[in-house]
């Protein structure tokens, strides 16, 4: 359901920024010039929140916000004043009404924001079409964390990444970072003194900015009341100290949703690519068995009909490897796909030690392989057997 | 009942100025420097000349909003239509070809809120003084050549401003309430 925003207001100009204000957020703005306009579109439409002036002609806001607090059908409507008609006297004597929120002009956008989003849930919208974030897209991430070490080990540890890391010592840093630019995640280290860790996750999650972004909590892996506590007030992640790097990138990329096929799959001319990282963990094989028949079946569906395999990182091998390779073959069959194999010694010779890849023979460059299929290679076991 | 006398020159200069930066600086994001104000009379103890009669700055857009209770007046903007285009133009996020577009029904309601704002600002630190009192409806006047005049017993003083370069004089018309 969309929210709806109703403005009333006799300048046009306030009605315009409000409008503007709301622009990238999931919900409509209604408008009216007074308040007799003001309680005909509320009646109508039943806003879920009222921004409302007090100064206007043929109605004021006064009279039109008692005339809806004795409407049973609209009181429950929540009411902001926003209005220069400001003074400690007045703004008591109109909050005795009942009136949700005061805003006095003159007013920053966010504050508004600030106020509306604590009645209704706004949403962000993405401008345009969505589209999906991918691994090799920039990222803000945010790290609030009193020791320097941590920071220095995630920037160190995420360098290959195209994410910028933050590194902020205190909460203070953090909220001045957040009010200027909007994290795309943040990690919140939960040593930090007197809880501030759990506080500025309160602070984060009640500023509409970044309600919905992801936040991980840093905590050492001994501490499991801290991470029990963590999870119970609505963490994303936890990662635990000493951090695991791999395994972080990972949940960081799951965190915010992003495509990691790039990593592993490309094309290059009529070249479906596919290529496993040094260090082909249990998550690395998952992601990739994944992706991998929706990614054959795109290349087929764009006429691409040679695969090269490339192992020429891979240190070692395992059964998860193995039995990845040995899907990836087995797809490419079935779509009668032609494949071949770019590896190194190490992974070569540890093929000639299982019964099922004793046969796989390995090029050791990728325009070698290349060559083979150009040439007519086949679709058998092993691409160049 | 309290009376505009028990009211130091400062105190209203401090108060427009706080109220006039106040305005520029959330609405527009922008400076408002206080170039020069005057007490409520002349040195020869003379009402003071109307603030824009002797400017020769062509077309000039001007807003006032008053207040009323136990402290009643009316404050009047005087910016020049350049000015009141960057304003608008400000204010709203758009471009000056934008605003030039919407004419000057577009500028006469930004000028309008500003001056809402504006005198909203002032009152309300009176208000917070004990002088309770309420805002009207802002209007607005365009043209040359133009002055206007307090009504006897009322006291006037201006304050000029320096925005961006732009030059806005806040003329502040009091009568204590009867």
């Amino acid at each position: 359901m969309r929210y709806k925003v109703l403005t009333v207001d006799d300048s046009k100009t306030v009605r315009i920024i409000v409008k503007k204000a709301f622009k990238s957020y999931d919900c409509e703005i209604l408008e009216a010039g007074n308040g007799v306009e003001g309680l005909a579109v509320a009646g109508k439409e039943r806003p879920d929140v009222i921004l409302l002036d007090i100064t206007m002609p043929v109605m004021d806001g006064v009279e039109m916000l008692t005339k809806i607090k004795s409407d049973p059908e609209l009181k429950a409507i929540p009411i902001i004043m926003l209005t220069a008609e400001g003074g400690r006297d007045n703004v008591l004597k109109i909050a005795k009404i009942g009136v949700r929120d005061y805003i006095v002009k003159p007013f920053k956008e966010d504050l508004l924001i600030e106020k509306v989003g604590r009645i209704i849930d706004l949403k962000p919208i993405a401008e345009g079409p969505v589209k999906t974030k991918s691994i090799l897209d920039p990222c803000t991430i945010l790290v609030v964390e009193d020791k320097p070490t941590i920071v220095q080990q995630i920037q160190e540890g995420l360098k290959h990444t195209p994410w910028k890391i933050h590194g902020m010592s205190s909460t203070g840093e953090a909220i001045d970072f957040c009010s200027k630019n909007t994290p795309d995640l943040i990690m919140l280290s939960l040593s930090l003194p007197e809880e501030a860790g759990f506080t500025l996750f309160r602070l984060i999650r009640a500023s509409v900015k970044t309600k919905y972004t992801p936040i991980f909590g840093l905590v050492v892996k001994t501490e499991v009341n801290v991470q029990q506590n963590a999870q119970q007030v609505g963490f994303s992640a936890i990662i635990t100290k000493p951090i695991d790097i791999p395994e972080l990138e990972s949940k960081i990329a799951k965190a915010m949703n992003l495509d990691t096929s790039k990593r592993y799959f490309d094309t290059q001319g009529d070249f479906l690519m596919m290529k496993l990282p040094e260090n082909c963990t249990a998550i690395v094989v998952n992601e990739v068995t994944n992706y991998l028949k929706p990614k054959v079946a795109e290349a087929v569906d764009s006429g691409i009909a040679k695969t090269i395999i490339d192992l020429k990182e891979v240190k070692s091998l395992n059964m998860n490897v193995i039995k990845l390779l040995l899907t990836t073959m087995q797809t490419c069959r079935e779509l009668a796909i032609q494949f071949a194999l770019v590896g190194n010694d190490a992974v070569s010779a540890e093929c000639k030690s299982f019964e099922d890849t004793r046969n796989w023979t390995f090029y050791t460059s990728l325009d070698d392989a290349k060559a083979s299929l150009s040439k007519g290679g086949a679709t058998a076991p092993a691409g160049a057997a | 009942m309290p009376s505009i006398d028990s009211i130091g020159e400062n105190i209203f200069q401090d108060t427009m100025n706080r109220a006039v930066q106040d305005v520029f600086r959330t609405m527009l994001g922008k400076n408002a420097t206080l170039v020069h104000g005057t007490g409520a009379t002349d040195s020869n103890g003379q009402p003071w000349k109307h603030p824009v009669e002797h400017d020769n700055s062509g077309l000039q857009v001007v807003s006032t909003v008053g207040f009323i209770g136990d402290i009643s007046g009316l404050i009047y903007l005087y910016l020049n239509a350049d000015f009141a285009k960057f304003v608008a133009s400000n204010m709203l996020g758009m471009s000056l070809a934008e605003v030039e577009e919407g004419g000057d029904e577009v500028v006469n309601d930004a000028i309008g809120e500003l001056t809402n704002m504006t005198v909203g600002g002032f009152k309300n630190q009176l208000c917070d003084q004990g002088f309770p009192c309420k805002l009207t409806i802002p209007s607005i006047l365009r043209g040359s050549n133009f002055s206007i005049e307090p009504v006897s017993g009322a006291t006037r003083r201006t304050y000029m401003f320096d925005v961006s370069g732009h030059r806005l004089i806040t003329d502040l018309l009091m009568k204590n309430s009867d």
